[in-house]
């Protein structure tokens, strides 16, 4: 009985794991393919560009000093008190806590639910798309849930990145421009900004990366990324490693190129430092 | 006698953390005149460096007032002239008292000329040619005009400390307040920091220092406070307090320091 399992095993092996008449038979579909590549590229782009506000909008909102109940914390010549219940709702920051409720919320879900919740539920029943295809071949009904979902997700993370990038820096430092009589904002813009970019830019770049790849999940709402091309040929074909392996190498030349890319940039921007 | 001019009163100022468990600071009251040098001494965890740091709010005192120019900062508003309600623009009155700190705390990021400028230029508006001029003037002062082009982590830890004392005179602040200015340094740089404060001090600069430099304190410093656990245990002139010592407090801190 095992031997017999084995000898199964190895046939699946020896006759189907890869065949390389296959790969000629799925040329046909290269159209296919490269449209997926196309999708990915402007999916990532685009997923990028809304995390990337979303990160700044979330972390700015995360770090802000804004306490509108603050007064009642203070006592009558307008001073902090020392506690009471005021103290404690004076503390409350709503938009501190709005931004930490959905990075944790975003955070601790899965990319694929989310996809299917704004798909199926925001811009299903919630908002009407109009209905039309842009570059020939991109569904814009598909494609904008995807970069929504996929946006809101990397944003979550992306402001964390940014906010343990701004709080790595030394207290000393704000001390010092704030005793200089810079105000919030310059201090923020001269001098915490500038070293907190330098230091978190290898986790962005990582960010990019897996952002490429996770836009495979948007083929679960019929987004015709790689992904998809792949469940297409499939479908026509009844293979399915070999287009599984073309799509393995075109993510790998989309994800590496793009990390040396950053990697190159990173070097230079340290090279400015004089060491 | 001089007629003494006021820039600094501080009343009953108390620093509390959880719910008054702690006292960092437990109704300290002193008056800072103008020209004065006040040297705070005592021993570590007496609440020295959460004054100073107080006086420019870098901590939040819970209690007590500073009047700093007739008006009292640690409130977040005043009453005018008019009686209208002011904010209290805390960046203001921070232009105008300097601050030096343990850790220099120059910008890594910038060369000494931008560090130098930065604030005059940013917060004041001063034009980039007149800073820059300004700055090569007090860095040859401190014999540093050569290293404007540097950046902090090729100096020593003397030469970042005086960058850091002229950074904060860029701002051509009335008062100067220098947190521990020579204890992260090595013992042969010490000097080279003290003159230049000596030399502000000499040219009437009013300044707070907090400082472990008994020394210093006897040589430069016209007043004397001695804290311990937050309060303000005796003050005085240096003869007072080094000479005829009252406070079993400071006789005890002085017979170990000196």
């Amino acid at each position: 009985m095992l031997l017999m399992s084995f000898d199964f095993v190895g046939d699946i092996l020896m006759d189907n794991f890869v065949q390389i008449e296959n790969f000629g038979r799925i040329a046909p579909y290269g159209e296919l393919f490269v449209q997926g590549i196309v999708v990915t590229v402007m999916l990532s782009i685009c997923t990028v560009a809304i995390g990337f506000i979303l990160a700044i909008i979330l972390s700015a909102m995360r770090m802000s000093n804004f306490y509108p109940l603050a007064f009642l914390g203070l006592d009558k010549d307008g001073h902090q008190r020392e506690k009471g219940v005021g103290v404690t709702i004076g503390k409350f920051n709503p938009l501190a806590f709005l931004a930490t409720a959905y990075v944790e919320i975003l955070r601790s879900t899965p990319v694929i639910v989310q996809v299917a919740i704004i798909y199926y539920g925001v811009f299903g029943a919630l908002f009407k798309l109009p209905s039309f295809t842009f570059f020939g071949f991109i569904k814009f009904e598909r494609f904008f849930p995807g970069v929504v979902a996929l946006g809101m997700n990397s944003g979550a993370y992306l402001c964390e990145i940014m906010r343990s990038g701004i709080q790595s820096i030394d207290g000393g430092q704000t001390e010092a421009a704030r005793s200089l009589g810079m105000s919030w904002f310059q201090n923020m813009r001269y001098i915490i900004l500038p070293q907190a970019i330098k230091n978190i830019l290898p986790a962005i770049a990582n960010e990019f990366v897996v952002i490429i790849k996770e836009s495979a999940i948007t083929y679960t709402i019929g987004v015709q990324d790689i992904m998809s091309a792949v469940n297409a040929v499939r479908g026509a074909t009844f293979i399915i490693i070999e287009p599984l392996l073309v799509a393995t190498a075109i993510y790998f030349c989309l994800c590496f190129p793009t990390s040396k890319l950053i990697a190159h940039f990173e070097r230079r921007m340290s090279r400015g430092d004089k060491r | 006698m001089e007629t003494r001019d006021k820039i600094i009163q501080v009343t009953d100022l108390e620093k509390h953390y959880n719910f008054g468990a702690i006292k960092a600071l437990d109704g300290v009251t002193a008056e800072i005149d103008k020209g004065d040098v006040v040297v705070i001494i005592g021993p570590s965890g007496s609440g020295k460096s959460t004054f100073l740091r107080s006086l420019n709010l870098l901590e939040e005192p819970t209690g007590g007032a500073i009047i700093f120019n007739d008006i009292d900062i640690t409130k977040k508003k005043y009453k005018d002239e008019n009686g209208k309600w002011v904010k209290v623009n805390i960046d203001l009155h921070r232009q105008k008292m300097g601050m030096v700190f343990q850790h220099f705390n120059l910008f890594p990021h910038k060369t000494i000329m931008e560090n130098m400028i930065i604030a005059p230029v940013k917060v004041k508006k001063v034009p980039v040619e007149d800073a820059k001029k300004k700055a090569l003037e007090l860095l040859k002062r401190v014999g540093l005009e050569d290293r404007a082009d540097a950046y902090p982590i090729q100096l020593s830890g003397g030469q970042k400390q005086r960058i850091a004392i002229v950074r904060a005179l860029m701002m051509e602040p009335e008062v100067m307040l220098f947190d521990e200015p020579t204890s992260a340094l090595d013992p042969e740089m010490v000097g080279e920091v003290l003159d230049v404060m000596k030399q502000l001090a000499s040219e009437g600069m009013t300044m707070v220092v907090v400082t472990h430099e008994m020394g210093f304190a006897r040589e430069v410093g016209n007043k004397i406070l001695f804290m311990a656990d937050g309060k303000l245990l005796e003050q005085g002139t240096p003869e007072d307090i080094f000479e005829k010592p009252q406070h079993p407090r400071l006789q005890e801190f002085l017979s170990k320091v000196l």
